[in-house]
């Protein structure tokens, strides 16, 4: 009815041929996923399928635009599809409402399209795609944006760069004494805060504790702290009983929970005379104190008032108390709960806490709304941005249709700024593969550096493998010795979960052959005994080429950070202290939806429902 | 508007874009009238973008009629328009993108609107307008303190233009504190605590006579050099229109084309330019309205709908033009 009348004319006759038969996978259908699919279909595409595992949000309605609001709750993909059909109903669309990650979305799946058009918001579904089509060989436009700013590239097997082959920044991650014992920031309070919620409702976790941290280095080397030290358990937790226990035995009555929070705790902590020397101590607070100090002028109940303004202390403890009973009473008959940023009595706590805490340690205290921009990781998105990068994406369809992979070069969204002209800003050049890249090369390897005494097999799967080296289910087989490490198939391997990797002969040096069946990826991890040092160094590092990691120090000493493949140094913004996504360039952009979320410190969350898919 | 205050269902709504551009942009757009002129694919576009931002009223003019053709174009129509006015048919869809803005409907064509049509309105965008209607429209709003933008898409190209008289807005620089080291050099770990520098500024924006019908030669040579060259295709594409009445159609390729040519060759002897940079092959792509390119300048001169009504963040001075071949898209003064 409508077929190839709508094709543009202007394309190639090739190309116009190609269109209404050409089979599309879009991953993902936020916010640029829903332009994406429009502009397929407004431009004549025909064969069409979208996968995305999210539902829809109250939040998305300002720019998923093929959505109302009488499609909260439902699938993203299903409603996208109807909305699409409503508007040109012989249109061949098959929605998945699913996760792209999982076992069923194989290579023979990704090798039915001629071109993947991502349009997701977290990195791990990114690289995951980015390694199915490396593997089915099928052209993926992979793009991005947050707030004003997006970009578009291409990955072609071959011909261009993959999705990994730059290091991306890691996940920003705080030391744990930092949090636990000498804040300086709001971020290290409501980071506090939210382990806070975990420790007293939330499913237990050992690297999220509260109290002071006497294994703290700086505070080690207090000479006048021996006998607290001998106190303290070795793990440097004061507690011998956890602090949900203690919660429960004490009935989680407000004033208890305040007083060993922000009163006893600090009281200990500034114990730690060394933390003290050349940093402001902070100043215990007990219930009764807070209580009286004065509340807010005019407490009306709006938007302004409650999300906007910062609240008195006053109000902080109010709804410190409020919010732990309503928890404690939701935390009746569930094993425990989820922190979630749209939860209000979650929120609300966390806001109290954070804010708390930052009375204490005289950080600067922050709205609700702040808050939860930071407590959720939230990306700001608005419709333009996602509208321009979407129209790119689709003219690059054409091109990829036409094998014109050299006009494809990556292209930027920037905000206007003053003093540059540039908007939409195309690359010089199309970015070549990283030879050394530890996915899309030859024979990819990688270094990988941790406590072969320290690590178990289980962490190394789950950290290394999975987490940083975003494998789906991975085998490892460790060379010369022959010995299956780790297996994909239940039961092989999982007598050597809780073992040390020293204890299966794995040392500095030793090679595993790494396997992903699914992602059709083969990886020759080294191993490199690391310990870490300081209290600021990661506890394991992973790197392509040892190479690098002199030559990053040598950057970091020099202050600048600079993006290889990315030409904003044109910008009149040539100091150190611009911020980089000011340049133009997103380092993990958001938009778009999720596919997979991982644990992180700070949740790789950003307007949806929190999914946990470990 | 019903109330000074944003609701919660509002707040709701617009949360990530309040986290972008924060709550007093967000009252001055819902304070805002807009009238778009032309829905076509581009006006869709717009269309869609400003509605879900969330200003208080839109008034759609278009008094063209829903042909098959356009259908295909236009995410905004159904078959069920076939033959309906366009701004009529549009609404249905339109409101659904966002019920909490009024949207007015116009049927009636620009030119037989009186001047006192246009007081209530705090901007104005045209698409697919003849330049004698563009620069009426701009005098008005010169008169009445009216901001104003018009746009077109031709084929794979793409332009606006904007004009805001006297236009006081806020720049927001964002920056991180500075490092800080220890004596003997070494890097402290940095506070990741933005530092935002509020700057008012102000643009002053020549009329659209000056873009539209440019004098010749005024402008200094050295300056007409440096110019890019998508300007003048914006002439070329504008006396295209001016003289046949209606965009290149690609059905009309060959007869179109020669006329075309005839007009740049006109424009390039006018201002001295080189024919290999001003080359031929630019008219073979400005056929048609393809939807992606719409998509693109309808999110870019959406963009600058909403910061020159939230009086926020630098804007466009004075020209948008994007590139059909490389989708470069950037910033041109024109003034003579």
């Amino acid at each position: 009815m409508m077929g190839s009348s709508t094709v543009p004319s202007v394309l190639s006759t090739k190309v116009k041929e190609m269109i209404p038969s050409a089979k599309v996978l879009v991953v993902g259908a936020g916010g640029i996923g829903c332009e994406i699919l429009k502009n397929l279909a407004l431009s004549g595409f025909s064969d069409i399928e979208i996968i995305d595992l999210d539902t829809i949000d109250v939040s998305n309605l300002n720019r998923q635009f093929l959505f109302r609001k009488e499609h909260v709750g439902k699938s993203k993909a299903e409603v996208a599809r109807e909305s699409i059909l409503n508007f040109n109903p012989s249109l061949k669309i098959k929605a998945y409402h699913d996760s792209i990650t999982t076992q069923q979305y194989g290579v023979n799946f990704f090798k039915r399209f001629k071109v993947v058009l991502n349009a997701l918001d977290n990195r791990a579904a990114r690289n995951h795609v980015n390694r199915m089509c490396l593997a089915a060989d099928v052209p993926l436009i992979e793009s991005g944006t947050s707030g004003y700013s997006g970009q578009v590239e291409i990955i072609k097997k071959g011909i261009t760069q993959c999705y990994e082959c730059q290091p991306k920044p890691p996940q920003r991650t705080f030391p744990g004494c930092t949090i636990r014992n000498t804040p300086s920031e709001p971020v290290h309070c409501i980071v506090w805060a939210k382990h806070l919620f975990n420790q007293l409702f939330g499913e237990a976790d050992a690297e999220n504790d509260v109290s002071p941290d006497t294994a703290d280095p700086e505070a080690a080397a207090d000479a006048g702290n021996a006998a607290l030290e001998k106190q303290a358990q070795e793990d440097g937790n004061i507690q011998r009983v956890s602090t949900r226990q203690w919660a429960q035995d004490c009935d989680y009555e407000p004033a208890k929970l305040f007083n060993k929070f922000f009163q006893d705790d600090i009281t200990y902590l500034l114990s730690m005379e060394n933390l003290w020397k050349s940093r402001k101590p902070p100043k215990p607070l007990s219930w009764s104190e807070a209580a009286s100090h004065e509340g807010d002028v005019n407490e009306e109940d709006n938007v302004t008032a409650t999300d906007m303004k910062v609240w008195s202390i006053n109000r902080c403890a109010r709804v410190f108390s409020e919010t732990v009973a309503n928890l404690k009473a939701e935390l009746k008959g569930n094993k425990f709960l989820v922190w979630d940023k749209d939860d209000q009595d979650a929120m609300d706590f966390v806001t109290a806490c954070a804010n708390i805490r930052a009375h204490i340690f005289s950080i600067p205290q922050k709205s609700r709304f702040d808050i939860k921009s930071i407590a959720g990781n939230i990306i700001p998105a608005i419709a333009t941005a996602n509208s321009i990068i979407a129209g790119i994406v689709v003219l690059y369809a054409f091109r990829v249709l036409a094998e014109e992979y050299d006009q494809c070069k990556a292209i930027y969204l920037r905000q206007k700024t003053s003093g540059f002209k540039g908007i939409l800003v195309p690359d010089n050049h199309l970015v070549k593969a990283n030879p050394k890249c530890y996915v899309c090369s030859e024979q990819p390897s990688v270094n990988v550096f941790v406590d072969v005494n320290g690590m178990t097999v289980k962490e190394f799967e789950t950290e290394i493998l999975k987490k940083s080296l975003n494998m789906v289910a991975p085998d490892a087989l460790l060379e010369g010795k022959m010995v299956m490490v780790i297996s994909s198939e239940e039961g092989e391997t999982e007598s050597n979960d809780n073992k040390k990797l020293s204890e299966l002969g794995i040392m500095d040096g030793s090679v595993l052959k790494v396997d992903d069946f699914l992602q059709n990826y083969e990886l020759t991890v080294i191993v490199n005994q690391y310990k870490a040092e300081n209290k600021e160094d990661p506890p394991y590092k992973i790197v392509a080429d040892p190479n690098d990691l002199k030559a990053k120090a040598e950057e970091n000493q020099n202050g600048k950070e600079k993006d290889s493949n990315n030409k904003m140094e044109t910008d009149d913004s040539n100091d150190d202290v611009e911020l980089i996504e000011n340049n133009g360039v997103v380092d993990d952009p958001q938009e778009g939806t999720s596919s997979k979320r991982r644990k992180l410190n700070l949740p790789d969350d950003d307007d949806d429902d929190l999914i946990m898919l470990d | 508007m019903a109330q000074p205050i944003l609701s919660k269902a509002e707040a709701e709504l617009y949360d990530r874009q309040i986290r972008l551009w924060g709550i007093e942009s967000q009252e001055k757009l819902r304070a805002a009238n807009i009238l778009l002129i032309g829905v076509q694919g581009l006006g869709s576009e717009i269309a869609k973008n400003i509605l879900l931002c969330g200003i208080n009223s839109l008034t759609i003019l278009d008094d063209a009629t829903v042909t098959e053709e356009k259908i295909t174009k236009n995410f905004l129509l159904d078959r069920n328009s076939i033959g309906k006015n366009m701004a009529q048919s549009v609404l249905l869809k339109a409101q659904s993108l966002n019920p909490l803005v009024k949207i007015v409907v116009d049927t009636n064509n620009i030119s037989v609107k009186q001047k006192e049509y246009f007081d209530s309105f705090t901007m104005i965008v045209a698409t697919d307008l003849k330049s004698e209607d563009i620069l009426k429209l701009d005098n008005i709003c010169r008169e009445k303190k009216i901001k104003f933008i018009c746009g077109n898409v031709y084929g794979m190209f793409g332009y606006s233009i904007l004009d805001l008289q006297e236009h006081e807005f806020l720049e927001e620089k964002v920056s991180l504190p500075p490092k800080k080291r220890t004596h003997e050099g070494k890097p402290l770990a940095q506070s990741l605590e933005k530092i935002i520098t509020k700057v008012q500024r102000k643009i002053v924006y020549p009329n659209l006579k000056q873009v539209l019908v440019p004098t010749v030669p005024v402008s200094p040579k050295k300056t007409l050099k440096r110019r890019n060259i998508l300007y003048y295709l914006v002439l070329v594409l504008n006396e295209f229109r001016d003289a046949v009445g209606r965009y290149p159609l690609y059905t009309e390729r060959k007869e179109d084309l020669k006329k075309l040519k005839e007009l740049k060759d006109s424009v390039a002897k006018r201002f001295e330019l080189n024919s290999e940079k001003f080359n031929d092959n630019l008219l073979n792509v400005i056929f048609g309205e393809i939807p992606p390119i719409c998509s693109i300048l309808g999110g870019i001169i959406a963009q600058e709908v909403i910061k020159a009504v939230s009086c926020k963040e630098v804007p466009v001075h004075n020209l948008f033009l994007l590139d059909p071949y490389t989708f470069s898209g950037s910033e041109e003064l024109i003034c003579h």
